[in-house]
């Protein structure tokens, strides 16, 4: 492992012991407790956890919007805290959906403004911001109020706006929240591309796992104020070395179907037509073949068999144990 | 304003409306009594104007943002939050003069009373009273951001500007302290007496200029003490 970084190794953003308690007393709440991580220049770093995992609470404290109780976060070579104005400079966020510019104003007026916020002349960089609404398929829309946009659009105008700061670290809480499929996939492809064709540094807090799967090459899993897990996203999937194997089963009696669940670990099981079909997690070959050397010796016939890959939900839930996103997930696929 | 000139001029339409029920009323109840006092009556109407223009925009500014989700963004300015701040209160401030001569004009249209247009007096006084009721801005729109919903009390001070407008100084001088007092008191002078800045004592300039100054920068620290407050309970973007 190299002794010594250079300076562009450094991570941009890094937070140490990042602690924030709210309230006083008896009533107080630790939202993040203890947080330390560095994020590398030029990479699409995610940010996954449950409702109240601590995560919009440290997004906002790498912006200098939220004061930690204790622990330090520098930007670059500033402290936020004691240095909020230089650290402007190289930040820019869209906070929390849609909700980042004037709706009243223009497309173009939204940009020039944000623009001359950070201090840069609009007029200067036209072309940049030609180049960036052709990007984000603005280009037929500058002149349009932002009130007027669809959902999507309106997502892709913060970020624009955003970017019109000439950030260095792009901060994006929640950038798919409220998108339909499509949009979010082209929002997905438009921000990899971003990452790939300028460098920029990303920071993505989202619940979408599939954006988080698909566009970061890192994750930092948190829970509870604390960070669970920081890992790329492949060698986290790699962690939990499984595989799903759906059964269909003929015969089965619920005496047999509950002596699996207890041995193995059933990830779903439910009844169709004259079926029964059980989606069983294993961690190896043996394992396999344990499961279906039960099945022999019960007496049930298996009429199908298929291999499912581990998504990185199951990675997360591992993780976390997160019951909420867990009911939500069951309830979905059972609609 | 000009996006959505409706609503600019309904501002104005509403203030003048107010103006011609008081004008009525008055003339209703006082008959000739009303009258001798209208030129001090169109000048107070004249300062209400621009003080609750001045004082509801800004007071209402930072919840605005924070509605929005614009106030975060605002304050992640290179240059502070404090001269952002101190722009959207200039701004405001001429918005309210310019609203304030509108209704102006009406109200002139409307009587026929005649009023001393010394415009250099008029504007440096207009825009030291004003500053003092921004300073109360800044303190209630500061407050807005930590505490949220608190629109049932601007509204209550709005009817202490008139009360302020109206204060008896001459009777006692120690009002004049008070926001707004000083800079009502010399407006009326300016407009019905031909009084120009430089005739007035040194001692009544150097008061105007005080509680104007001294107001606003007041009600600044406050506003960025309630702005530190909320980034410490982290409410800052919340509506």
């Amino acid at each position: 492992m190299s002794e010594s970084r250079t300076a562009d190794e450094d991570p941009i953003v890094s937070v140490e012991e990042l602690t924030k308690e709210y309230g006083d007393g008896v009533d107080s709440v630790v939202a993040v407790d203890g947080v330390s991580f560095g994020i590398d220049r030029s990479s699409i770093t995610g940010l996954l956890g449950h409702n109240g995992a601590g995560k919009t609470t440290v997004i906002k404290s790498m912006l200098g919007l939220v004061r930690p109780t204790e622990g330090v976060v520098r930007v670059g070579e500033h402290r936020v805290d004691d240095d909020p104005k230089r650290t402007f400079e190289h930040v820019s966020a869209v906070l929390e959906g849609a909700r980042t510019t004037y709706w009243r104003l223009t497309v173009r007026e939204n940009v020039h403004f944000f623009s001359r916020l950070a201090g840069y002349d609009p007029t200067e960089y036209r072309a940049r911001y030609e180049e960036l609404y052709e990007a984000f398929d603005l280009e037929n829309k500058v002149d349009t109020t932002v009130n007027e946009l669809s959902r999507g659009m309106k997502q892709k105008a913060g970020i624009v706006a955003a970017l019109a700061r000439q950030p260095d670290v792009l901060f994006l809480d929640e950038p798919t929240l409220g998108l339909d499929v499509e949009s979010s996939l082209e929002l997905r492809r438009q921000l990899t591309t971003l990452v790939s064709e300028e460098g920029l540094t990303v920071i993505v807090s989202s619940h979408d796992m599939e954006v988080i799967e698909e566009i970061c090459n890192r994750v930092i899993v948190m829970s509870d104020g604390e960070v669970v897990a920081d890992e790329s996203v492949d060698t986290l999937i790699e962690l939990f070395d499984r595989q799903n194997v759906a059964l269909s089963l003929s015969g089965a009696d619920e005496p047999t179907l509950s002596r699996l669940r207890d041995e193995f670990d059933v990830v779903d099981d439910s009844t169709r037509d004259s079926y029964d079909r059980i989606e069983v997690s294993v961690e190896n070959t043996a394992q396999l073949h344990s499961l279906l050397g039960r099945l022999v010796d019960a007496d049930v016939s298996v009429t199908d068999i298929e291999t499912t890959e581990v998504d990185f939900s199951e990675v997360y839930l591992e993780l976390t144990d997160d019951e909420e996103w867990n009911r939500t997930a069951v309830s979905q696929n059972n609609a | 304003m000009y996006r959505y000139p409706i609503n600019t001029l309904a501002s104005i339409v509403t203030i003048y409306v107010f103006f011609l029920l008081t004008l009525f009323g008055g003339r209703a109840v006082g008959g000739g009594a009303f009258d001798d006092s209208l030129a001090s009556i169109v000048v107070g109407f004249f300062l209400v104007t621009a003080s609750i223009s001045a004082y509801n925009s800004l007071a209402n500014a930072f919840a605005a943002e924070a509605s929005w989700g614009t106030l975060e963004q605002l304050y992640m300015c290179r240059s502070g939050f404090g001269l952002v701040a101190v722009f959207i209160a200039v701004a405001e401030v001429l918005i309210s003069v310019l609203t304030a001569f509108s209704v102006l004009m009406a109200m002139l249209l409307t009587t026929d009373i005649q009023l001393q247009f010394n415009l250099v007096s008029i504007l440096v006084t207009l825009v030291l009273s004003v500053s003092s009721v921004i300073g109360v801005g800044f303190v209630f729109g500061g407050a807005a951001v930590v505490y949220k919903r608190i629109g049932n009390v601007f509204n209550i001070i709005q009817f202490g500007f008139i009360g302020l407008i109206a204060a008896p100084v001459e009777s006692y001088p120690a009002l004049k302290l008070l926001p707004l007092t000083q800079g009502s008191y010399l407006l009326r002078r300016i407009m019905t007496e031909d009084a120009h800045l430089w005739t007035f004592a040194p001692s009544e300039v150097v008061v105007l200029v005080a509680t104007g100054v001294g107001y606003a920068l007041l009600g600044y620290l406050v506003m960025l003490r309630f702005v530190r407050i909320a980034r410490n309970r982290g409410v800052m973007g919340h509506y």
